[in-house]
């Protein structure tokens, strides 16, 4: 099966910025322009994620979202700050294909995750899990990395599965934006853990990382960043060395 | 010409608005669908995909579909979900009826992999139709956890975790795809482009 190679863009509306550890932010773009370039060398995927909403407690700014949708004839997936089925069903007339939740169904409410699926079916509900590395486990954390929730990844992990998650998006709070690599045991273990997809991200540095993690881990996706938001590499870039190191990707 | 394309809009769920733009940028004009009587508004029919089998079937029904569909002589495109419910029963949430169109049941995918099947993957035509016309050994979008089993009316099969199942259907007026053409990148483009410009009976 090809592994899926999607583009993220971490947003703060109006524009798509690079955390840091998920702090210190830079403006790279406009969602919807970085969004379409990245169609254009071949993503399989896009996926936004609205990485201030949640933590001051905004609603969800859908304008650019809906202007990233028309740009794009591949799969979008949203999150951030998605707080009730009215939030999924008004991102999905938007043009969402796969909605994505972390901090609601974490901290408040994780039946949400059961309700959506049943409603919008299991493969268009994500949840995204920002995992912090402690000694000798992981935790949940919310907020972009800032808050945390005392749940056990693993834990958390298999019971948003069995809740009907359709697909996870496995972010590290310690390797996100570093480019120094994945968490790779974090990544194989989730992998392994559950049935459905798991889409891995933080970390993107080279090639190599990604290579890496996909070779060790076999995730169904890899979500890349830095690395193309600062062009160090392209989608097709990413593609054709995969394929050289016999990974299968779509064309 | 017959380029006007209704899309069947039922249940609160989907994303009718990408079949819509994919639809426009192939050359197509569309008219949501929102009751029967709007068949006649249209050349062609494209059933998406809302939520779950039985859901899907109990919406159609709600809304007057059911009666409609079944008279409908237009070609018709089902995608996805809207695929597996041209078929004769469907086993997500217990047993339902399908439209009957298509001889088949929908089951669970049962392979030694990740389900959904999530991804693009290659179709291989197994019957010439117009649809692929230009689309041998493309790749389209797939997002499924069950498949139309099927023996007498295939068009393309795909594989999955070695595990070869039905992607596209045709009998008749009736077409199916499992996968996502609205999402397809060029590829999607296309086979709407194939669509929209088949004969159509009035």
């Amino acid at each position: 099966m090809n592994t899926r190679i999607i583009a993220k863009l971490d947003v703060k509306p109006p524009y798509v910025v690079k955390p840091v550890h998920f702090e210190g932010l830079r403006k790279v773009g406009f969602p919807f322009e970085m969004a379409k370039k990245y169609y254009d060398q071949g993503a399989d995927e896009v996926v936004y994620i609205d990485i201030v909403s949640s933590l001051y407690q905004r609603d969800i700014i859908f304008d650019e979202i809906e202007k990233t949708a028309n740009s794009l004839f591949i799969p979008f997936g949203v999150g951030g700050a998605v707080r009730s089925i009215e939030d999924f069903s008004k991102l999905f007339h938007l043009g969402a294909d796969k909605v994505a939740i972390n901090t609601y169904a974490l901290q408040e409410n994780p039946d949400i995750i059961n309700q959506a699926a049943e409603i919008f079916g299991n493969q268009a509900v994500v949840v995204n899990i920002e995992a912090k590395k402690w000694d000798t486990y992981w935790e949940c954390y919310s907020d972009c990395g800032r808050i945390q929730s005392g749940k056990n990844v693993i834990e958390w992990a298999k019971e948003v599965e069995e809740r009907g998650a359709g697909e996870i998006l496995l972010q590290s709070v310690d390797k996100d934006g570093r480019n120094r690599g994945f968490d790779l045991e974090l990544c194989k273990i989730i992998v392994d853990l559950v049935d459905i997809p798991v889409v891995v991200a933080s970390g993107a540095g080279s090639l190599e990382d990604i290579k890496e993690v996909i070779e060790y881990a076999k995730p169904s996706g890899v979500a890349i960043a830095s690395l193309l938001h600062y062009d160090k590499a392209t989608i097709k870039d990413i593609k054709e060395y995969l394929r050289e190191n016999n990974i299968k990707v779509s064309r | 010409m017959s380029n006007i394309v209704g899309i069947v809009n039922y249940g609160i769920a989907g994303n009718i608005h990408s079949i819509k733009k994919a639809i426009k940028e192939a050359g197509g004009k569309t008219v949501i669908i929102n009751k029967p009587e709007q068949f006649n508004e249209v050349d062609k029919l494209v059933l998406p995909g809302v939520g779950s089998f039985k859901d899907a079937m109990q919406e159609l029904k709600n809304d007057g579909f059911l009666v409609a569909l079944k008279d409908n002589k237009k070609p018709i495109l089902g995608i996805c979900l809207g695929m597996q419910i041209l078929a004769t029963v469907g086993f997500e949430y217990g047993k339902t009826a399908g439209l009957n169109f298509i001889d088949a049941e929908v089951n669970p995918m049962l392979v030694d992999a990740k389900v959904p099947h999530v991804g693009f993957n290659h179709i291989e035509i197994v019957n010439n139709n117009t649809l692929f016309n230009g689309l041998e050994n493309e790749e389209f979008y797939f997002m499924h956890s069950f498949e139309v089993v099927n023996y007498t009316n295939i068009v393309t099969l795909t594989e999955y975790a070695n595990h070869k199942f039905v992607s596209s259907v045709q009998k008749d007026n009736i077409y199916g795809v499992q996968f996502h053409p609205e999402k397809s990148r060029e590829a999607g483009i296309q086979l709407f482009r194939n669509f929209i410009n088949m004969e159509g009976e009035k």
